[in-house]
C-alpha cells in the first residue's frame, strides 16, 4: 500500500473535533493534515495527494459542499466524506449530489467515522475479483450465491447472503450499522430502531451457531466485524 | 372628545385606499358623464340649428328672386304682404338702405349690434318692445348690389330654451352624481375601514395578549365574513401548532432530560468514587450507550422536523411501493420470529407511486416495528399492497393485538405519544408522527381502522401518473 494511501486530510473548523479525529486516526495508523479553513482545505487539497477527504459542511469561510466542489472541478478525485452537524435528507442528497462519497452526520461516533474512512480509502485500492471469499471456514461462493462453514451448507435467504458478503469483504474491519443499511438495503438514514441487530442476530445464528468459533463480532455501539481467530 | 373621535375617523377615511379608490371611480365616471353630455348637448343644437338655418335660406332664396324680378319697390310690397300672412308670423323681415334706414319689414330696427355684419348671426331683441326680457333670434343678412341690406330671420327662442335646458340638466346631473358618489364613498369607505379596523383590533388584542382572540364574524356571509373566518381557521391553526410545539418542547425536555439527568448522577458517583479499571469502564460503556439513545430521539425528532419543513417532492420519482414494502417486511421477517410473529406479505406485484423511497421505507418499517411491538405474541402480522377500485396505491399493515382505543386514535400520531399500557415497551413516540409527517409529505392519507381484534393501518397514496395496469399476479410470502 502506498503511503499517499494512508494519509488523510481533515477539513474541520472546531480544535477540539479537530484534535479527537486527529488522535483516532492517527491511533490507526494514519498521516492526518488538519485544516481549519476552507482556503487552507484548497491549498492543501491541490498540493498533495490524500487517501481520503473528510471535510465539515460548516466552516468559517466557506462551505464546506463547495470546497469539495471546486477540488472535484480542478480534477482531485479523492473519496471525500463530508461531515455535517446539519440534518439528514436534502442535505444528504446534495452533499453526495455535489460529489461527495459518503456522508456522516455529528455526533458521530470515532469507530463509525473509522469504518467510513476505512471503506473509501480502500476504494482506492484495486478492486478484486474473486468468485470464492474466505473468512476461517467460512465460505461464500458469490457465483452460486450459497454460503458454507467447514464444508457444510448455510442455508441463507438472499438478503442475508448479501449481508455476509459485505460484512466479509470488509474482514477485519468495523461495519456501522447505518453502513449496513446503506450498502445492503440501498437506505440512506441511519436507522432509529434495533432491526439492524435483530437481522444481523439471525445470520449469526445461521452463520455461528454450533461451529468451533465465532466469526460475527458485535462492536458495541456501532455495528459488526467479521474476523476470524488468528 | 366625541368631536376628536370624530375627526379621526374623517382622516382614517380620507386616508384609506377604498376612498382614494372610490375617487378615481368617481373621477373616471364623471368624464364620461361629461363627454356623454357635451356629445348630445353638441348633437341636438346642431341638428336644430341646421333646421332653422335651412328655414332661413330657403325664405333668403325666395326673396332674392323676388328683389331680381321687381326690385326695392317689388320687394317692399312683398315683405309687407309677409307682414299680414299668418304663415310667416314666427320670421323677421328688415329691408334697410345703405346707411340701415328702414325700408320695409317687421323689424322697426336694423340691429346696432350687426351693423356691417353678413351671414348667418344670433341677436338678441327685446320680446315686446319696451319689454326687459329678450328674445334669441337668429338671421341671415345679405346686401343687395345697390346697397340695400336684408335681413332674414327666425325665432330661435326655442333653440335657446333647449340648450339652456340642456345645460340645467347636464349642471344638476353632475352635481347630483358627485353628491350620491360621494356620499356613497364615505359610507362604503367607512364599513370598510370598519371591518379592517375590527381585524385590526383582534390583531392587536393577538399581538398583545395570546392567541385566544377571534375576529368577530357578522353572519353576512360575504367576502368579509369570509375573509375573518380564514384568519379564524389560520389563528386555529397556529394556536394548534403553537400547544403542540410546547407540548413537544416539555416532552424532548422531558424525554431528554431523564437520561442525562441519569447520565450525570452516575458520573458524579464515579468521580467522587476511587479510579476502578473495570467498574470505569463499563460505565463508560454504559454512559456511551445513554447518549446514543439521547441522540436518537434527537436525530429522530429533526428527521420529522425535516420532513415536515421539505419542500414538497424535490427529489422524488417514481417508486413501486409493492417491492418497498416488500422489502421492509423481510427486513423485519427476523424481528417477527423473535416474538413469533407470523408476519405475511399480500399484494400485488406493480403499484406504483411518487415518492422517495428511504422515506416510505422508513413509514412503512415504523408501522410493521409497532405492529410487531404492541401485537399479540405468536400473533398475525399481514402486510398489504394493492390498488383499490379509485386508483390509490394502499399500503396496510394489520395486527391482531389488543388494538387502540377508538378515543386514543387521534393522539397517537402526536410526537412522543405512547399509550399507558406501552410505557414499558421501547421505543420513544415518535413512530407514528414520523409517518404522519411522510405521508402528509406525499400527499397521501392516513387512516387507523378497527380490525376486531388489532389495528389496521392503511396509507392510501393519490394515484400516480404512472399506469399501474400490468398489476402482475398476486403473491404471497409469510414467515
Amino acid at each position: 500500500m502506498a503511503a499517499g494511501h494512508r494519509h488523510i486530510l481533515v477539513v474541520e473548523d472546531d480544535h477540539e473535533t479537530a484534535g479527537q479525529l486527529v488522535e483516532s486516526l492517527t491511533m490507526n495508523g494514519y498521516q492526518v493534515n488538519v485544516a481549519a479553513n476552507g482556503s487552507d482545505a484548497m491549498n492543501l487539497g491541490l498540493s498533495s495527494t490524500f487517501a481520503v477527504i473528510t471535510i465539515d459542511r460548516m466552516l468559517p469561510d466557506i462551505d464546506g459542499i463547495e470546497v469539495m466542489r471546486s477540488l472535484r472541478e480542478r480534477g482531485i478525485v479523492t473519496p471525500v466524506l463530508i461531515i455535517s452537524a446539519l440534518g439528514e435528507i436534502d442535505d444528504r442528497v446534495r452533499g453526495l449530489r455535489a460529489g461527495g462519497d459518503d456522508y456522516l452526520t455529528k455526533p458521530f461516533s470515532f469507530v463509525e467515522l473509522l469504518a467510513r474512512v476505512e471503506a473509501l480509502a480502500r476504494r482506492s485500492d484495486t478492486v478484486i475479483k474473486e468468485t470464492v471469499l474466505r473468512v476461517g471456514d467460512l465460505e461464500l461462493d458469490l457465483v452460486s450465491r450459497t454460503a458454507s462453514r467447514h464444508g457444510r451448507d448455510i442455508s441463507l435467504l438472499p438478503r442475508e447472503f448479501q449481508l455476509l458478503e459485505y460484512l466479509v469483504r470488509n474482514e477485519g474491519r468495523v461495519v456501522s450499522r447505518a453502513m449496513l443499511l446503506q450498502h445492503v438495503w440501498d437506505l440512506h438514514f441511519d436507522p432509529t430502531t434495533n432491526i439492524i441487530d435483530v437481522y444481523v442476530g439471525r445470520v449469526r445464528r445461521k452463520v455461528d451457531d454450533r461451529q468451533y468459533y465465532p466469526l460475527i463480532h458485535t462492536v458495541r455501539g456501532v455495528g459488526y466485524c467479521v474476523r476470524a481467530p488468528s | 372628545m366625541a368631536l376628536g373621535t370624530a375627526s379621526v375617523r374623517l382622516v382614517e377615511t380620507l386616508r384609506s385606499s377604498t376612498f382614494k379608490l372610490a375617487l378615481i371611480a368617481i373621477g373616471l365616471f364623471g368624464a364620461i358623464v361629461l363627454t356623454l353630455f357635451s356629445y348630445v348637448y353638441w348633437s341636438t343644437t346642431s341638428y336644430v340649428t341646421g333646421r332653422l338655418d335651412s328655414a332661413i335660406a330657403a325664405e333668403q332664396l325666395a326673396l332674392h328672386k323676388t328683389y331680381d324680378r321687381e326690385g326695392r319697390g317689388g320687394l317692399m310690397t312683398a315683405l309687407q304682404q309677409r307682414a299680414t300672412d299668418e304663415r310667416f308670423q314666427d320670421n323677421l323681415y328688415l329691408l334697410a338702405d345703405p346707411s340701415y334706414s328702414f325700408l320695409a319689414g317687421n323689424l322697426k330696427a336694423w340691429p346696432p349690434d350687426l351693423v356691417g355684419s353678413e351671414g348667418l348671426q344670433n341677436f338678441r331683441v327685446p320680446s315686446k318692445p319696451g319689454a326687459s326680457d329678450q328674445s334669441m333670434l337668429r338671421a341671415a343678412l345679405n346686401t343687395f348690389p345697390n346697397g340695400d341690406h336684408l335681413l332674414v330671420g327666425k325665432d330661435a327662442d326655442d333653440l335657446d330654451a333647449f340648450k339652456g335646458s340642456i345645460e340645467t340638466a347636464f349642471i344638476w346631473g353632475i352635481a347630483l352624481i358627485f353628491v350620491l358618489a360621494s356620499v356613497a364613498t364615505v359610507l362604503v369607505t367607512r364599513r370598510t375601514v370598519g371591518r379592517i379596523e375590527a381585524i385590526n383590533v383582534t390583531s392587536r388584542a393577538i399581538m398583545q395578549s395570546g392567541l385566544d382572540k377571534r375576529i368577530p364574524l357578522r353572519g353576512t356571509n360575504d367576502e368579509w365574513d369570509h375573509v375573518a373566518e380564514n384568519l379564524n381557521s389560520m389563528l386555529d391553526r397556529i394556536e394548534t401548532l403553537m400547544q403542540e410545539v410546547k407540548q413537544v418542547t416539555d416532552n424532548v425536555a422531558h424525554d431528554l432530560r431523564t437520561p442525562l439527568a441519569r447520565i450525570r448522577g452516575r458520573l458524579e458517583k464515579a468521580y467522587h468514587r476511587k479510579r476502578d479499571g473495570e467498574a470505569d469502564q463499563e460505565l463508560i460503556a454504559d454512559t456511551i450507550a445513554n447518549l446514543d439513545g439521547v441522540l436518537r430521539i434527537f436525530s429522530s425528532l429533526t428527521r420529522i422536523a425535516q420532513i415536515e419543513a421539505k419542500a414538497q417532492q424535490v427529489a422524488f420519482r417514481t417508486v413501486n411501493i409493492a417491492e418497498i414494502t416488500r422489502e421492509t417486511v423481510e427486513l423485519y421477517d427476523a424481528a417477527a420470529e423473535e416474538k413469533g410473529t407470523h408476519l405475511s406479505f399480500v399484494g400485488d406485484q406493480h403499484v406504483c407511486v411518487t415518492g422517495d423511497r428511504d422515506l416510505i421505507f422508513d413509514a412503512v418499517a415504523n408501522l410493521i416495528d409497532n405492529a410487531i411491538k404492541h401485537g399479540r405474541l405468536a400473533g398475525h402480522v399481514t402486510v398489504e399492497v394493492a390498488e383499490n377500485s379509485e386508483g390509490a396505491a394502499v399500503i396496510s399493515v394489520t395486527d391482531d393485538g389488543p388494538g387502540i382505543p377508538a378515543t386514543e386514535h387521534q393522539n397517537v400520531f402526536k410526537r412522543f405519544y405512547r399509550l399507558e399500557r406501552s410505557r414499558r415497551t421501547v421505543g420513544n413516540g415518535l413512530g407514528l408522527s414520523l409517518v404522519a409527517a411522510v405521508v402528509r409529505l406525499h400527499g397521501a392519507r392516513i387512516e387507523m381502522l378497527d380490525n376486531l381484534p388489532g389495528l389496521r393501518f392503511r396509507l392510501l397514496f393519490p394515484a400516480s401518473v404512472v399506469s399501474n395496469s400490468q398489476t402482475g399476479k398476486r403473491e404471497t410470502i409469510a414467515s
